[in-house]
């Protein structure tokens, strides 16, 4: 075997091992000491980030991809599963990157979690959870795909519900479940239609097989999958209530793992839906569609995660209309260079949260720029990324995207809902920094502020590095597969830094016209749309379970078991034979009579048919 | 297979011989040797047909698994039912176990049988041990009715297959199921043969059971004690797909047609019994509900008739036996300690009993087949050999999964999670015994990931 691309393969397998490696120590039936969360959990993920560096030097060196397929699973007819994993380029850029942010969210989770009494358990939860992401993410066939797609959901299921005492986090969990169930419906009828028409399930078998076939339903069926794993529009409404989760979950969920595993799919499976225009425009719509709508949801939330949440449910949309710009990569450069600053703003409300005695509503903020003046900067930093500043992590994907959105030929309804959203993503951000940073303070006077802490200060300082220098670095060394579009008209290619200036500079007018009072009844429909989640929630939620519920109990239950299935079954067998047995039963009591009578007319009837 | 079946018959004497100081020791002990040895008939040649070949009993690699299955299960039942016999007369405690044993052995020779008459008589004795446990040893006077239901339902079925089989006898000459393949193909064209067909499957489609014809199963898992409810859903309901796999290849033109409305049936039973399940308030009824929407599963995948139908109808009825019986097993250890089934009493119990709240966590997820547990192969052999007989099919199969994983997740919240209702503050800690059960059930199921060819029947 060639030496870089052994030595690529067995440090990816590394990885895996170190990772596993502490999962399986709580095998052991003594309860590991109190340090086991950061000394054994927080050191695998940072071992396993440096030894992940090695595969993406050498990728990045000499180009060089593996799969590998160490053992045949199972096979039935000649239908095989193997274990396989495929190192890429996306998988070797994107691991290193999951590991990055985890080892910070990580070690901010040990003061966060800090006086809680499970918190090795917590710890070991999201370790799964990552290595259920590192599955999906390395995996080769679609079934080892599909293990880890699960296993992110059932992971997110738990950590949700961390607090299992709380209803509300109760059924967030629950809903977080549902949801993707809804999706998963569509990616096992992708894998039932590639197994019936392409008897395969792996990768390069999938690519190779299907240039002629019409892939239409299945390719359907995988962008529902996206829909629900990544939070489109339809199967959004779990992604804010996952804010139930403590702060480290939310961080997590929302940066490298679980949210982009929707997206990551499709991307990795692009070369199926490469010309297919039918799926390629669903996935447009269906992404502008998203993002406007719930970069709207965010401009009039008040809790700081839900804000927060909503943009990452507005970037995912981004993402997704980039898939449907046939643009994979640069949804890829989105989701890693999103993961950082992301995590980052997470990790700074979480800091602020616990400063402020666990207050989330931003109205009771204001003024922290001289108390927290760390966070407060880096929360201002990730918004910066956020909205696409020039040079900071999101500009090199965000630009890119709006760029090649711009120059396509496709939808100009999808081009105008992006940048609407876009400028929405301004005014948002600032809405944030304005409410939390600004100002003078509006909390209670006694809230325990103290960011001097280095497990709070070291993780947010590394994704603030990797918020300002992740896009540069990233884009500098990775050589893009398509063509980009390098000229275009100054209107086309400064369009996505003018919407943004245009949202920042309203957000700032509408922020110092907030305290004056012009109308004594402001027209309020319009924020409470926003307000309200545009009434999806409060539709959807009520009325599809309660017609499943009224379903099940009063059909299936009670019409149908209960009543005709007992009754014309079990209930009328014995109410018909009741009377005859009753009557026959009655007649034999013993009287001398009756029984002379029944004779007679047996001999009767006898005498009767013999004579006829 | 005298190997195992003399040992098994051995136990009787056993049971009725050891003091009683040791009889629930010993019994365990002896069962659990059979199941071990059993597990060496997983290692026979599968490619070669049938092997342990005597002149009645047989194995094959689709009735092998559910041979161990079988086997497995005996000392399961009988950690699991020690505690709530412990007050009973030690005299009661033998006939108990005895009639456990009994079971094991009518249903090894069920499941061994190489004439079709054997299996149909070993198929009907099994209902006499089940009929005494569900009416001696239920809780409630409801039990009754239970036993009533459970042994008319059944027979109802299975008396058309008693004359179905004569019929067969008559034309063939040959029940045995060793030459049924190589038999010519019947002559079936006239309507009184459609009535055949449907005479030699509805005893099986009633013990799966059918959506239709499962009225039964609720009532006699609920009345059920713990080791009747764990038997019932682990090994009896398998007899209805493992006669089903077996009698189905002799009706071959005929099955194309007529299956249609039972395939459909089947699927919309999935989905109906899955929205009870959603509102139940009764853990076993729950658990039963959800025993009956997999096995419509399993049915309309053996109807489909497609190795890969076979194949992951023979998983999911592996993987379902372990897993319904854990759920059994769970809602029994709640049960002795709350004395009530009713879900909303015993709430938040993951605060009390925090190792068992794993327990139940990994069983529902077993239930709503997580990849990669062999409830997932199963289902998705099942779905996607469905989806090649009918796009549409889908819809109810897709709709089942989404209802499975809500009612199963809603079980697990409703019981484990939330707050701590105040019936349940000072219940008894949970026993060694207890978690033993739940590692024996769960160890197969998670060895089985390793290598699942073992369950996969003829698809080899």
């Amino acid at each position: 075997m060639h030496l870089t691309t052994m030595v690529l393969s067995s440090s990816l397998l590394t990885i895996f091992s170190i990772l596993i490696l502490p999962v399986l120590g709580t095998l052991n039936p003594s309860p590991p000491g109190s340090l086991w969360a950061t000394n054994s959990v927080k050191t695998a993920v940072k071992v396993a980030f440096f030894v992940s560096l090695l595969p993406l030097f050498i990728f990045l060196n000499e180009g060089v991809e593996a799969i590998m397929t160490n053992w045949e699973w199972m096979n039935t007819l000649m239908f095989n599963i193997n274990i396989s994993f495929k190192f890429d380029l996306y998988s070797i850029v994107f691991t290193p990157v999951a590991l990055y942010v985890t080892w910070s969210i990580l070690e901010f989770a040990s003061w966060y979690m800090h006086d809680d009494p499970n918190m090795n358990r917590f710890f070991k939860y999201l370790l799964i959870f990552l290595i259920a992401m590192i599955v999906l993410v390395t995996a080769n066939n679609m079934f080892q795909l599909f293990i880890g797609w699960e296993g992110v959901g059932i992971m997110s299921f738990l950590l949700i519900g961390w607090w299992f005492g709380r209803a509300d986090a109760n059924t967030a969990a629950l809903q977080a479940v549902v949801y993707n169930r809804v999706g998963d419906i569509g990616l096992i009828l992708a894998m039932a239609w590639m197994a019936v028409n392409l008897n395969s399930w792996d990768m390069q078998q999938l690519f190779s097989m299907t240039t002629n076939q019409d892939m239409t339903l299945p390719l359907l069926g995988l962008v529902l999958a996206a829909t629900g794993k990544s939070a489109q529009f339809g199967l959004h409404p779990w992604l804010p209530s996952a804010m139930e989760g403590p702060t480290p979950v939310s961080a997590l969920l929302h940066s490298s793992t679980m949210v982009v595993a929707g997206i990551f799919l499709l991307i990795r499976l692009n070369p199926l839906m490469d010309n297919n225009p039918l799926v390629l425009s669903t996935c447009l719509c269906l992404g502008a569609l998203t993002t406007v709508f719930t970069a709207t949801c965010a401009l009039t939330q008040n809790d700081i995660k839900k804000i927060i949440a909503f943009s990452t449910s507005s970037q995912l949309g981004l993402m997704m209309v980039t898939i449907g710009l046939n643009q994979p990569q640069l949804a890829f450069l989105h989701i890693c260079t999103h993961a950082f600053f992301k995590a980052m703003l997470f990790l700074c409300s979480g800091s602020i949260i616990h400063s402020l005695n666990d207050e989330q509503d931003i109205r009771k903020m204001g003024g922290l720029h001289h108390l927290l003046p760390f966070t407060s900067s880096c929360l201002t930093i990730g918004s910066l990324a956020l909205t696409g500043t020039p040079f900071l992590a999101g500009f090199f994907s965000k630009d890119a995207i709006i760029e090649a959105l711009n120059t396509s030929y496709l939808n100009a309804w999808a081009l105008v809902l992006t940048l609407v959203a876009t400028s929405f993503t301004a005014v948002y951000s600032l809405r944030v920094v304005f409410f939390v940073s600004m100002g003078h303070p509006r909390f209670n006077p006694i809230s325990p502020i103290n960011e001097n802490n280095l497990t709070v200060m070291n993780p947010i300082k590394r994704l603030a590095w990797g918020s300002i220098l992740a896009g540069l670095l990233i884009t500098a060394n990775i050589s893009p597969l398509k063509t980009p579009l390098m000229t275009m008209p100054f209107v086309l290619k400064m369009a996505a830094l003018t919407v943004t200036i245009v949202g920042l500079l309203m957000a700032l007018e509408l922020a110092s016209l907030a305290s004056q009072q012009f109308k004594i009844k402001p027209a309020s429909a319009p924020h409470h749309f926003s307000n309200m989640l545009g009434f999806y929630p409060s539709v959807v939620h009520r009325l599809a379970p309660k017609t499943n519920l009224v379903l099940g109990q009063l059909i299936a239950n009670q019409t149908i078991d209960q009543t005709w299935l007992e009754k014309t079954g079990p209930k009328m067998t014995a109410s018909v034979n009741l009377p005859l047995i009753s009557s026959t039963s009655n007649l034999q009591q013993g009287v001398i009579k009756t029984y002379f009578l029944m004779f007679f007319f047996t001999m009767i009837l006898a005498v009767l048919i013999l004579v006829i | 297979m005298l190997m195992i079946l003399t040992p098994t018959m051995m136990l009787l004497p056993m049971i009725w011989l050891s003091s009683s100081a040791h009889l629930w020791a010993s019994v365990l002990a002896h069962s659990m040797t059979i199941a071990l040895v059993s597990l060496s008939w997983l290692c026979l040649p599968m490619e070669a047909g049938w092997s342990s070949l005597n002149s009645f009993i047989a194995t094959d690699p689709l009735s092998t698994p559910l041979l161990v299955l079988t086997c497995w299960l005996l000392p399961l039942m009988i950690l699991a039912s020690q505690n709530h016999m412990a007050k009973e007369p030690i005299n009661r405690q033998r006939v108990y176990i005895s009639l456990l044993t009994s079971l094991q052995i009518f249903l090894i020779l069920a499941f061994g049988a190489t004439e079709m008459i054997m299996f149909y008589v070993m198929f009907e004795a099994t209902l006499i041990p089940t009929l005494i446990i569900i009416t001696r040893w239920g809780n409630q006077t409801e039990r009754l009715n239970a036993g009533i239901y459970f042994l008319f339902y059944t027979l109802a079925g299975s008396l058309p297959l008693l004359v179905a089989l004569l019929v067969l006898q008559n034309s063939t000459g040959s029940l045995s199921f060793l030459t049924t393949q190589f038999s010519p193909p019947l002559q079936l064209h006239t309507e009184a043969s459609k009535i055949w067909w449907a005479g030699c499957l509805l005893a099986f489609l009633v013990k799966m059971p059918l959506y239709g014809a499962h009225l039964w199963l609720p009532k006699a898992h609920v009345e059920a004690p713990i080791a009747g409810s764990m038997i019932l859903a682990a090994v009896l309901l398998k007899l209805g797909g493992y006669g089903m796999m077996r009698i189905i290849i002799i009706l071959d033109p005929l099955t194309k047609q007529l299956s249609y409305p039972f395939i459909i049936l089947a699927l919309w039973g999935v989905v109906m019994t899955g929205s009870i399940c959603l509102r139940q308030t009764d853990l076993k009824s729950l658990i039963a509900y959800s025993s009956v929407s997999h096995m419509g599963l399993v049915a309309a995948g053996i109807l489909i008739q497609t190795p890969w139908g076979f194949t992951g109808a023979l998983i999911l009825m592996i993987a379902h036996g372990l897993t319904s019986s854990a759920l059994f097993c769970l809602a029994n250890t709640n049960y002795e300690r709350t004395h009530s089934r009713t879900m909303l009493l015993a709430r938040g119990l993951q605060m009390v009993l925090p190792l068992l709240a794993t327990w139940w966590f990994l069983f529902t997820l077993a239930n709503l087949a997580l990849p990669p547990l062999p409830n997932l192969m199963g289902e998705l052999m099942i779905i996607s050999s469905l989806f090649n007989w009918s796009n549409w099919t889908l819809l109810l199969t897709g709709a089942g999964t989404l209802i499975t994983a809500s009612y199963s997740l809603h079980m697990f919240l409703t019981t484990q999670r939330g707050p701590i209702t105040s019936p349940v503050l000072a219940i008894e800690p949970t026993h060694t015994r207890e978690h033993l059960l739940m590692i024996l059930h769960l160890l197969p199921l998670l060895l089985l990931i390793l290598k699942p060819a073992l369950i996969w029947g003829w698809a080899l």
